[in-house]
């Protein structure tokens, strides 16, 4: 079983200290990828929930620069301490709350001294962001957030001292030198400074600085008393010489804290600064503001997309402009010619320093397109290239993205509409489809550009032929309206020739061949109308070619229209079914016709093409439909409906999931196998390799991937990298055999919770069932029978239309 | 390897800048462009003044410079190849029918419908000898091939004479054509074998040693014959008749090799052409304006043009750099290939190798021992052990491009409406519409601006490729635009021509819905059966 596609922007990344290495949090795991070749060396595993803060342990002699450990903080409530050259685990404190921050500033400060006392008094200060899940309800005006300090060096730290309460669990932003740090709430910013000294029990101190927009990140000047802060307007604020008053140095002042000072709420200019200055060229949200290390220039960054630097003294800038995707987060390394920024399409740029040139990216995959409501349910953005494991995805970006499933890489980017995309832009030109051919070598994808006010929209059609060295596609054919003005609702490919079909909203399909097949030269292959059909002018919705290419079946509306594709010839029409079909797919080299449709009535019926006759059919809203190329066998991948998921007795078996792939086998209205899954809307089958190794990959609607063996019984095998996670949003499934089938024998119980630890999702690796009744079939009813029961249980079955 | 794979896996720009392209236009299924069809097609237009009647005969004269001999109502003109200018009239009694350069090219003979053949000098005014036999109107005149003292012609009256220039007699009279002979030809290998086509529908062979004036050979045509041409091989002849070309072997006993039927209508003159790589084609012209090229070894047409006049006859230079169409109108189609001045490149190559030479010494020179090697300049040639950087090149960008780059849209559509290239004002409006600015800048368009949008829609807005945005945008622009454009002198007209246009193109889509309400149900039953 493979996983990836998790996401590598949850949480800031860190360099190593030697800047060779980049840790990125992604999902459960931390990653450690390559600095100068951007693929992943290896992975931190053991949260069980999303890692939420990395701490690489800095070093501040150039001997320590080979050291490699870092301290990691997860929402599973625990703190981990790692040696990441390894990877080895060295410590484990159970903080018992989830953290969403943490920072430890003594690691900052004097790093020698810190060891030496670390090592004399066993003290190591944490301050963390944590949620108080004791206050559970939601509408509750209670403060779930708090800030806490914690001594790390403990093995166990019960509850800190809380500093501060706040709605919501906010991130705490520390200052370089580890001074200060501070989080900003609203539209004020609470900035603490350290308590310096071996006190124990020095209390910190607290100053409050306002604006009147809320303000979205802050940064602290790594030596001066500095503090830049951006708002949702896009300003960016500098507050120089902050806490002078109240954060002066001294013992004195400490006892004069003041905590009337503390609260009067007032405008910027009674704050605790010497001066405040409004820089503005962001037209949207800042999200990212960091100093330089040497605090001469100030990176700021928002939703446009746009790297700015400022001079700090002069105010002067310079732009890292078109990057097409918001940025997150900004990182300086160790090397002073390398840093990284984090945007929000999943991608990590690694930047050459003075020149801000992009050297090279860490890519996952990209989020979806957001497409116009008449594609909605009907767009396929996602294909699979069978042979090779790879996926071709549509992205926000007018790109596909080519990505390896089977080793969680990034291939290429293929830029289909020749725009430049600029995040916050109101989208007029969408990719509505992709489609792969069989062997993967011909890519078609369709664009449609939005009108405006009623003029100038334009779909086009587009074939791809790919390169055979590098995994790359280039266009072979442009075709202008395809269908006239009308949109194509479909494209696929034959099986074995060069010959796809793509049909339209407006009333008819065409039928395109490559000519390449007759003048034998390949690189001026172009694809070319053979035919066009229409039915009644009814809408073609979607449309399947047979297993061996024989048979083309097209949807018009609600019939199924079955063609010869080389002659064009319409030999029959199928029944009518009550809603227009959204999905066709043959099962197989069998005479089975899978039909999906999920407007105004869900269903899915499966069609016998040589008794022109429905075999089964169920009220199940389909997202997707595959099946094995040798095989009769398919799997559909079914989206729960909401009445299921909050009727009480149902409600512990989905678990907040809201899916399930059903495997079938021809004709055979019980399915063979079922899994549960989470993110079913958006979400992608499609069978993997051959008939010797076939796989089943599961893309989710927000692009997290699953690649397992649908037939094998074996809890999961692992690939040489492992690739787990996932499973803070997926949790195992058994809970509902469970509750459905009374107790589980306790052995079995035992194992479920050894692989708990090691993170299982699905049920498939298990498959309960199966063992838990194999050895005492008197006291349970044979397994066939259980299956449809649960099954029926699950969804209401319509009675076969017997001819 | 690994080092190059590594760069390209993580090459790709996140951001690149597109230029705005107008929409590619579909290409041909078949290559239009052959290595045979360019050779023709090469031809470059000249004018030559119109000649009134109709352009019955054509000859080149076999000597450099190749003057051209042009036979047009009672008038042979010469032009010379290189000008394609008129240097030299000679005036006839009658309409002259044929022309024919001796093989010097110092003298021409030529005949008339009186009968009368006359010999001229080409630069002299006056007839050297005059051949009065023909008791019809004389059709064909020609020299043998390297014959200088001998002529042959033909005429209405069915008689084939072969003459004496000098005594001005007749050698044979040759019998057996029944009907007008209208053309012949002499063969290119054997100043003494002929062969002449008649409205009899055949061909004959001559011999003229052969004393008894019987035929050697008949071809039957199968259609009285308009032209007949000797291959350059002299073996096989081709012979035109009604709206076929046919070749035959007379080696091989008088057997048909291919015919060729793409004319529609009588095909008047046949002419031999050679192409750069020495192949030879037949070339024809024919009463439906159409020149086409005929590639008799591979029984192929290579080549077909179109011109807008009933073609009467055709002649190409012996160098291949002229080819001339004579029209039924008087028009004279005359086109000219670039032909390289080999005399010129001989010159200068050797120049070259002189500089060559210098260049080497001076390149042996250099050394990064001498002073001069630190004196290189910019245009400095790189030697061939010098490892070249390649610098990026630059994408350039258009006005308009630089101008949508700076989100100054009106300005960016002004621009690109100024250079009158439509398929770009549509692309650039198409990049409008996707920013979603197309109805601002035509809002905030000045008059005179508005003036030139209006003129460029009246003009496209029906263009096909282009009515689906325009239309829509013409509808557009009249509605916001609607006070500006009232009452506003300047755009009475064209308001007044962009009504016009659309008229007629809903007059076109009317009469166009009609042919397929016609053709729709034979279509059916066409598909039925």
């Amino acid at each position: 079983m493979i996983r990836g596609g998790r996401s590598y922007v949850t949480s800031p990344p860190s360099f190593s200290n030697d800047a060779k290495k980049l840790l990125v949090c992604t999902g459960n795991t931390v990653s450690v990828f390559s600095a100068a070749t951007g693929l992943q060396i290896t992975s931190l595993e053991g949260h069980t929930a999303l890692v939420t803060t990395l701490i690489v342990v800095p070093a501040s002699t150039p001997a320590q620069k080979i050291l490699c450990y870092c301290w990691t903080a997860s929402l599973d409530g625990t703190i981990r301490h790692w040696d990441f050259s390894g990877p080895e685990l060295l410590k484990t404190i159970d903080a018992q709350l989830p953290i969403y921050s943490m920072v430890i500033p003594s690691l900052l400060s004097e790093p020698q001294q810190i060891d030496k006392r670390r090592e004399l008094s066993g003290k190591l200060v944490a301050f963390v962001s944590v949620e108080d899940i004791s206050v559970v309800n939601e509408g509750s005006k209670e403060l779930r957030g708090h800030i806490r300090r914690f001594n790390l060096a403990k093995p166990r730290v019960p509850r800190g001292d809380t500093l501060k309460e706040t709605a919501e669990p906010e991130s705490i932003v520390i200052s370089p030198s580890g001074e200060f740090f501070g989080i900003r709430h609203k539209c004020k910013i609470h900035i603490w400074d350290i308590p310096s000294g071996g006190s124990r029990h020095a209390v910190s101190r607290k100053m409050t600085l306002h604006h009147t927009k809320v303000i979205n990140a802050f940064a602290f000047h790594p030596t001066e008393r500095v503090i830049a802060a951006g708002d949702v307007t896009g300003r960016v604020l500098i507050w120089r010489g902050f806490g002078n008053r109240k954060l002066a140095l001294g013992n004195q002042k400490k006892k004069v804290r003041a905590t009337v000072d503390l609260d009067n709420a007032g405008v910027r200019g009674e704050d605790d600064t010497e001066s405040c200055t409004t820089w503005h060229w962001h037209s949207a949200e800042v999200n990212v503001l960091n100093f330089s290390s040497d605090g001469a220039y100030l990176y700021s960054g928002g939703r446009e997309g746009v790297l700015v630097v400022w001079q700090l003294d002069t105010g002067k800038k310079k732009f890292l402009p078109r990057i097409g995707s918001p940025l997150l987060y900004f990182m300086w390394s160790p090397d002073p010619t390398l840093s990284s920024v984090v945007c929000a399409d999943n991608q990590i740029h690694l930047l050459k320093m003075p020149s801000m040139e992009i050297l090279r990216t860490i890519s996952g995959i990209k989020a979806p397109p957001s497409l116009p409501r008449m594609y909605e349910g009907l767009a396929s953005t996602v294909a699979f290239d069978r042979s090779s494991g790879i996926a071709a995805l549509c992205t926000e970006n007018y790109c596909v993205q080519l990505y390896n499933l089977l080793n969680d890489r990034g291939i290429s980017e293929i830029q289909v509409c020749e725009r430049n995309h600029q995040p916050g832009d109101e989208i007029t030109v969408v990719v509505t489809a992709v489609a792969l051919s069989l062997d993967g070598s011909v890519m078609s994808t369709t664009e449609v550009k939005l009108p405006e006010d009623g003029i100038g929209g334009l779909v086009s059609l587009k074939f791809w032929v790919s390169e055979p060295d590098s995994k790359t596609f280039t266009l072979s054919t442009i075709v202008y309206e395809p269908h006239r003005d009308a949109g194509v609702s479909a494209i696929a490919f034959h099986p074995t020739r060069s010959m796809a079909v793509s049909t339209s909203f407006g009333g008819d399909f065409k039928i395109w061949v490559c000519n390449s097949d007759k003048n034998q030269t390949d690189k001026d292959s172009s694809w070319i109308c053979h035919a066009v059909g229409s039915y009644k002018k009814k809408p073609m919705t979607a449309a399947a070619f047979s297993g061996d290419g024989t048979v083309l079946a097209v949807a018009a509306e609600n019939v199924i229209t079955l063609w010869n594709p080389d002659k064009n010839i319409l030999l029959s029409v199928l029944g009518a079914t009550l809603t227009p079909i959204t999905k066709l797919c043959f099962a197989g080299k069998s005479e089975f016709l899978v039909a999906a449709s999920h407007f105004p009535r869900p269903e899915l019926s499966v069609w016998n093409t040589s008794k022109l006759s429905i075999s089964w059919s169920y009220g199940l809203r389909v997202e997707a439909v595959t099946s094995a190329v040798d095989s009769s066998a398919f799997a559909v991948l079914a989206v729960i409906p909401k009445s299921f998921k909050t009727d009480k007795s149902k409600e512990n078996i989905f678990r907040g999931r809201d899916g399930a792939i059903l495997l079938f086998n021809g004709s055979d209205p019980k399915p063979v196998s079922i899994w549960t899954v989470i993110k079913a809307k958006g979400g992608s089958i499609s069978f993997l390799g051959d008939k010797s190794q076939l796989r089943l990959a599961y893309v989710n609607g927000s692009r997290e991937y699953v690649v397992f063996d649908p037939n094998s019984d074996e809890s999961h095998e692992r690939s040489a990298v492992d690739y787990d996670g996932l499973a803070g949003l997926e949790e195992t499934g058994d809970a509902g055999y469970t509750s459905l089938y009374g107790q589980l024998p306790d052995y079995d119980k035992k194992r479920m919770e050894d692989v708990d630890s090691l993170a299982t999702p699905f049920i498939s690796s298990e498959r309960p069932w199966e063992t838990i009744f194999s050895g005492s079939t008197l006291n349970f009813p044979p397994l066939q029978k259980l299956c449809a029961e649960f099954f029926e249980s699950l969804m209401e079955k319509r009675t076969a239309v017997v001819e | 390897m690994e080092e190059e794979l590594r760069v390209r896996l993580n090459d790709h720009q996140v951001s690149k800048v597109f230029p705005v392209k107008p929409k590619s236009t579909a290409k041909p299924v078949s290559k239009s462009e052959t290595p045979e069809s360019r050779y023709w097609s090469s031809f470059k237009n000249h004018s030559i003044p119109d000649l009134v009647s109709s352009v019955s005969a054509l000859a080149f004269s076999p000597v450099h410079p190749h003057s051209l001999a042009v036979a047009h109502s009672a008038t042979v003109s010469l032009f010379s190849s290189h000008s394609l200018s008129s240097s030299r009239r000679f005036s006839f009694r009658d309409v002259v029918s044929s022309v024919c350069f001796r093989s010097d090219g110092a003298l021409f003979a030529a005949c008339d419908l009186s009968g009368v053949v006359q010999v001229f000098d080409i630069k002299e005014r006056m007839a050297l000898r005059t051949l009065r036999s023909h008791s019809a109107p004389a059709r064909f005149v020609k020299y043998p091939f390297q014959d200088k003292l001998h002529l042959v012609s033909a005429g209405d009256d069915g008689v084939v004479k072969y003459w004496d220039v000098a005594g001005a007699t007749v050698i044979s009279d040759l019998l057996g054509h029944k009907d007008y002979v209208r053309c012949g030809d002499c063969s290119p290998v054997n100043d003494s074998m002929l062969v002449t086509g008649s409205y009899d529908h055949t061909v004959k062979l001559w011999d003229t040693r052969v004393d008894k004036s019987k035929w050697i050979a008949e071809i039957n045509h199968g259609l009285p014959v308009e032209d007949v041409v000797y291959l350059p091989s002299g073996g096989m002849i081709a012979t035109a008749g009604g709206n076929t070309v046919k070749v035959w072997d007379l080696i091989g006993g008088g057997k048909m090799v291919c015919s060729m039927e793409s004319h529609n209508k009588t095909v008047t003159s046949l002419c031999v052409g050679r192409m750069e790589s020495a192949e030879t084609r037949l070339v024809s012209v024919a009463l439906d304006g159409y020149m086409k090229v005929f590639d008799y070894g591979r029984a192929k047409v290579t080549f077909s043009m179109r011109f807008p006049a009933p073609l009467m006859s055709l002649g190409l230079s012996p160098d291949g750099s002229t080819r001339v169409i004579g029209g039924s109108n008087g028009m004279v189609f005359a086109g000219k290939k670039k032909l390289r001045d080999v005399v010129g490149e001989k010159k200068s190559l050797s120049l070259w190798s002189v500089r060559s030479q210098v260049d080497e010494t001076r390149r042996r020179a250099l050394r990064p021992t001498y002073f001069r090697y630190f004196q290189r300049g910019q245009s400095e040639k790189p030697s061939e052990e010098d490892f070249l950087v390649k610098e990026k090149k630059g994408l350039k960008l258009t006005r308009h491009d630089k101008l949508l780059k700076k989100f100054r849209h009106k300005e960016a559509l002004v621009s690109v409406l100024e250079e009158k290239k439509p398929a770009n004002v549509v692309a650039v409006m198409e990049e409008l519409v996707a920013r979603r600015k197309l109805m601002k800048c035509v809002s905030n368009m000045e008059e005179g601006e508005l003036g030139m949008l209006l003129g460029f829609l009246q003009r496209y807005c029906t263009v096909q490729r282009y009515s689906g945005l325009l239309m829509g945008l013409t509808k557009k622009v009249l509605e916001t635009r609607a006070e500006d454009i009232k009452g506003k002198n300047e755009f009475t007209g064209l308001l007044r021509n962009l009504k016009r246009e659309v008229n007629q193109e809903i007059r076109i889509q009317q009469s166009l819905l009609e042919i397929q309400g016609v053709i729709a149900p034979l279509m059916r039953i066409a598909g039925r059966s």
